[in-house]
C-alpha cells in the first residue's frame, strides 16, 4: 500500500543552473494548481523553485506548435561541457538565428532601476568600435548566409558615436533589416540623428525602433525607469513618425506594477501613426531588477489574460498563438488588421487568426496535410522571431495571407486589393518571456533563436548570455575591469545577497 | 442576393433559397473558401472515430477542395473519393491531388448528395462534414450515404445543432440559413436520421467550440467587409445592423446549449 499522493504532476526532468553559484544542475518541470513550476537543488545553494508557466493547461497545448530547426551555416563552439556552457552555437544546438543582437556599448543616459544588460552611467565598461562591429556582422552572415534582421542594443546605443556607421556596415551585407532598441531620449531631443536614420530605410534594407515603453502612469516610468520619461516617448514617437520609420512598443511589465497599463498601451499603438505593434516581456529577473518572488512571476500567458482583460472587445484567448520556431512556450504572436483609429466611430479591427486557421498550418505534430504550402510559407515567416513589422518580408506575408481571404471570384470583392491600405495598417502583438537564472530551462535553451553576437565572433543564446554568466565574462574581457557574477535579487536570496557595483545583486562572501 | 426577402413573412421561399444561397457570394465572403469549423482538428478526430485504417475507401461529401480527403489519405493511408456539387472545387481538388501527389489515392466527383454518382455498397467509410445541415432533403442524403456503404462500413458526421423550438427569432432570418443554422437539427434529429436509413450509432460526441469558433470567424469577416467593401457588401444585400444582431443572437444560443456541434459514428 502506498502512501498519499503528491500535489504536482511531473513533467518533465531538464537541466538548469544554480541562481547563485550558475552551476549546471537537474531541474524537474511540475504543474500545480494549474500552473507550471521548475524545481531545482544545488548542493551547495539549496532548492530554487519558480513559475515558469501561469496556464497549465495552455503549456501543454502550444508543445505542438514546434517547428523542426533549421541548421545555421556554420557554428563557432564545440561541445565539451554541455548546454549551456558550450555556447556558441554549438553544434548541438537545435535552431539558427533569427534574430542577431549586437550590443555597442554598456554605457546608458539612464540608470533604471530595471535592466537586464546593468548598464548605466558607469566609469568603465565598453564601447566596441567599427571594425570589431564589422567582425560581429561578418560572423553572422557567416553563420545565416543571408540573416534577416540585426538588432543593435546596449547600453544604450544611440549615445555610442559611430552608431551610424554601423547602420552602414551591416546595410551593405545582405541583412535585411536593422532594428535599433532604444529608450528614445536622443530620438525625440536629435531630430538630425532620426532623419539620418530615416535616410537610411529603405526598400530592402529597413529599419525601424524597438522603443522601451512601459506605460502611461508616472509611478510606471518612476519604478522601471527612474525617470518620468513620458514626454520624451511622445516626442520620439512624433519624431519617427515624421521621418516614415516604423516603431514597435517594448513594454517591460513588471507584477502589480504596470500590470494594468497593458490593454492602454495597445490602444495607444493603434493610435499612433509609427506605431505597427507592441511587445510585452514580463520583466527579465537577470541582471538589474526590483525584488521580486520567483514563485509569483508573471509569464507569457499572464500576459495574455490579462490583454484580453482589458481589451475583451478585441481580443480573446485564442488569438494568440505561439512561434513556433523557438520552443513554444518562449513567445506568441497575433496579428491585427486594422482600420482608423480607435477613437474613429466606424474603427475597424480584426485578428487574423480568426479569418484563417493558424492551427491547421502551424501545429508541426499532427500536420503532415498542409491545406495550403503558400500559406504555412506566409504564416511560418510572421510567427517569427525575425518578424519585424515595415520590413518587405513582413508585408508581403501579410499580403499572402490577405490573398488567401480572397473571393473575387465569386462575390467580386476583391479582397487583396481592399486590403492593400489594411495591410500597411496591420499591427503586430507579441509576449516573450526570457528565461532567467531561476527558470532557465535547456531544452527551451537548445532551440532559441534570437542569439547575442559576442565581439570575438560567437552567437550565444539571449537568455544563455543573461542568465549563465556569459554577460559577466564578455564585458570583463572588453573592460579590462573584472565583473562579478549577478545573481536575481529574488525575495528568497535576500540574506546573501550584496550590491554588485553597476546595481545588480551579487553574492555576500 | 441581388434581391432582399422577409424570410418571417414567406418561409416558403426562404427555404428555397437556401440551396441556392449556400454557394452564393455572400457565403463564400462571409465563410472563407475552404470554411470548416473545428478546422483540420475535427477532420482528425471524425477519421479517427470512424476507425478509418490503411486501404480503407472512405467517401467524403461536399468535399470542398478536397483537404479531408487528403487527410485520409495521407495520414491515414486510406484511398479516398469526394464528391461535391460545385464544379470548381471539383476542379480544385483534382489539381491538389497532382500537386500533392496523391492522384493515385484520391479521385473528385462533381455530383449531388441526394443522388450519389456511385455504386452500391463501395466503401468502407463514408464521411459528411458540416454539410447535412445545408441539404435540402436530408433523410434522402442519409440513405444515399447507406447505400454506398458496404456492409459493416461507418459513417462519420459533423454538424451544427439547433433546437429550433427554442431559437431566438433572429436565427430564424434569412441571415441565418447562410451560416447553417437555420436547417440545422438538434443532436436526436440527425441520430433519428441515420437511424431511419438502417444505421446503428456508435458515438455521439459534443464539439460546441466549433459553434463558437464559427460564430468568431463570421463576425470576423463580417468586420473585415464592413473595413474593406462596404458598399459591395450593401450591394450583396448585406445589412451590418442586423448581422451584428444576428452574431449576438447566435452568441448567446450557443452559451444557453441552443446551437452546438455534434460528432456522431454510426455503422451499417
Amino acid at each position: 500500500m502506498a502512501g498519499r499522493e503528491r500535489d504536482e504532476i511531473f513533467l518533465e526532468l531538464t537541466k538548469s543552473i544554480c541562481p547563485v553559484c550558475k552551476a549546471v544542475i537537474d531541474a524537474e518541470v511540475n504543474i500545480r494548481e494549474d500552473k507550471v513550476y521548475l524545481r531545482k537543488k544545488c548542493a551547495e545553494h539549496g532548492p530554487f523553485e519558480a513559475l515558469v508557466y501561469g496556464d497549465a493547461q495552455m503549456y501543454m497545448d502550444v508543445q505542438r506548435f514546434n517547428k523542426p530547426g533549421t541548421l545555421p551555416l556554420t557554428t563557432q563552439t564545440e561541445v565539451k561541457d554541455g548546454c549551456p556552457l558550450d555556447c556558441g552555437l554549438c553544434p548541438e544546438h537545435k535552431q539558427h538565428a533569427c534574430l542577431g543582437l549586437i550590443e555597442v556599448n554598456t554605457g546608458c543616459n539612464l540608470d533604471c532601476p530595471i535592466c537586464f544588460a546593468d548598464s548605466g552611467h558607469q566609469p568603465d565598461g565598453y564601447s566596441i568600435t567599427l571594425e570589431q562591429c564589422a567582425t560581429m556582422l561578418d560572423a553572422f552572415v557567416a553563420a545565416e548566409g543571408e540573416p534577416e534582421v540585426v538588432m543593435f542594443s546596449g547600453g544604450e546605443p544611440t549615445i555610442h558615436k559611430d552608431l551610424l556607421g554601423m547602420v552602414d556596415l551591416a546595410q551593405e551585407r545582405p541583412i535585411s533589416a536593422v532594428v535599433i532598441n532604444t529608450n528614445g531620449i536622443r530620438l525625440a531631443s536629435d531630430k538630425k540623428f532620426v532623419a539620418a536614420l530615416g535616410e537610411r530605410n529603405r526598400p530592402g534594407r529597413r529599419i525601424s525602433i524597438y522603443l522601451q515603453f512601459d506605460g502611461f502612469e508616472e509611478a510606471t516610468h518612476r519604478a522601471i525607469r527612474g525617470r518620468d520619461l513620458r514626454a520624451i516617448k511622445q516626442k520620439a514617437l512624433d519624431n519617427c513618425a515624421e521621418a516614415g520609420l516604423t516603431v514597435t512598443l517594448v513594454a517591460a511589465i513588471e507584477k502589480d506594477l504596470n500590470e494594468h497599463e497593458i490593454g492602454a498601451i495597445i490602444r495607444f499603438g493603434l493610435t499612433h501613426p509609427a506605431v505597427h505593434s507592441v511587445s510585452f516581456q514580463p520583466v527579465t529577473h537577470s541582471g538589474r531588477h526590483v525584488q521580486f518572488d520567483p514563485l509569483t512571476r508573471l509569464t507569457n500567458p499572464d500576459i495574455m489574460h490579462a490583454i484580453v482583460e482589458q481589451l475583451p472587445q478585441w481580443f480573446q484567448i485564442n488569438d494568440f498563438f505561439p512561434v513556433p520556431c523557438c520552443a513554444p512556450t518562449c513567445r506568441a504572436i497575433t496579428y491585427l488588421l486594422t482600420k482608423g483609429s480607435p477613437d474613429d466611430e466606424d474603427f475597424g479591427l480584426v485578428p487574423i487568426p480568426r479569418l484563417l486557421q493558424v492551427e491547421d498550418y502551424l501545429d508541426y505534430v499532427a500536420n503532415r496535410v498542409i491545406p495550403d504550402w503558400e500559406i504555412q510559407e506566409a504564416l511560418e515567416r510572421l510567427w517569427s522571431a525575425a518578424a519585424f513589422m515595415g520590413t518587405e518580408t513582413s508585408m508581403d506575408r501579410l499580403q499572402k495571407v490577405a490573398e488567401a481571404l480572397d473571393c473575387a471570384d465569386a462575390c467580386g470583392v476583391n479582397l487583396p486589393e481592399a486590403l492593400t491600405d489594411l495591410t500597411e495598417n496591420a499591427f503586430m502583438i507579441v509576449i516573450q518571456d526570457f528565461l532567467d537564472p531561476y527558470t532557465m530551462n535547456v531544452r527551451q535553451l537548445m532551440k532559441c533563436c534570437v542569439e547575442e553576437i559576442t565581439p570575438d565572433g560567437r552567437l550565444i543564446p539571449f537568455c544563455a548570455y543573461n542568465s549563465v554568466g556569459y554577460r559577466e565574462e564578455v564585458r570583463a574581457q572588453m573592460s579590462g575591469v573584472a565583473v562579478d557574477a549577478v545573481v536575481p535579487n529574488a525575495a528568497p536570496l535576500q540574506p546573501i545577497l550584496i550590491p554588485g557595483p553597476y546595481g545588480a545583486k551579487r553574492e555576500r562572501r | 442576393m441581388s434581391e432582399t426577402i422577409d424570410p418571417l413573412a414567406d418561409p416558403a421561399t426562404a427555404k428555397a433559397c437556401c440551396a441556392a444561397t449556400y454557394s452564393s457570394d455572400l457565403v463564400e465572403t462571409l465563410l472563407g473558401p475552404a470554411y470548416h469549423p473545428g478546422g483540420l482538428t475535427l477532420t482528425r478526430r471524425v477519421l479517427a472515430a470512424t476507425g478509418l485504417r490503411p486501404d480503407d475507401r472512405l467517401l467524403d461529401i461536399a468535399s470542398g477542395i478536397g483537404t479531408t480527403s487528403f487527410v485520409a489519405a495521407a495520414e491515414f493511408g486510406a484511398s479516398a473519393d469526394g464528391v461535391d456539387l460545385a464544379s470548381d472545387n471539383v476542379a480544385t481538388a483534382r489539381k491538389a491531388a497532382v500537386s500533392r501527389d496523391l492522384a493515385h489515392r484520391v479521385a473528385f466527383h462533381e455530383g449531388d448528395a441526394e443522388a450519389l454518382p456511385l455504386a452500391d455498397a463501395t466503401y468502407d467509410v463514408v464521411v459528411c462534414e458540416c454539410a447535412l445541415c445545408t441539404f435540402p432533403d436530408k433523410q434522402r442524403a442519409v440513405a444515399e450515404m447507406a447505400r454506398v456503404l458496404r456492409p459493416g462500413g461507418r459513417i462519420g458526421i459533423t454538424d451544427v445543432t439547433a433546437d429550433q423550438t427554442r431559437l431566438p427569432v433572429e436565427l430564424t432570418t434569412l441571415f441565418a440559413w447562410v451560416a447553417c443554422i437555420a436547417d440545422a437539427r438538434p443532436t436526436e434529429g440527425y441520430v433519428e436520421l441515420l437511424e431511419q436509413a438502417g444505421l446503428t450509432i456508435d458515438l455521439v460526441e459534443s464539439h460546441d467550440r466549433a459553434v463558437s469558433t464559427m460564430i468568431d470567424q463570421i463576425e470576423a469577416r463580417l468586420t473585415l467587409l464592413r473595413m474593406t467593401s462596404p458598399d459591395r457588401a450593401t450591394e450583396l444585400g448585406l445589412d451590418f445592423g442586423q448581422a451584428g444582431t444576428v452574431i449576438n443572437a447566435a452568441r448567446e444560443a450557443t452559451a444557453s446549449g441552443v446551437l452546438g456541434y455534434t460528432l456522431i459514428v454510426a455503422h451499417a
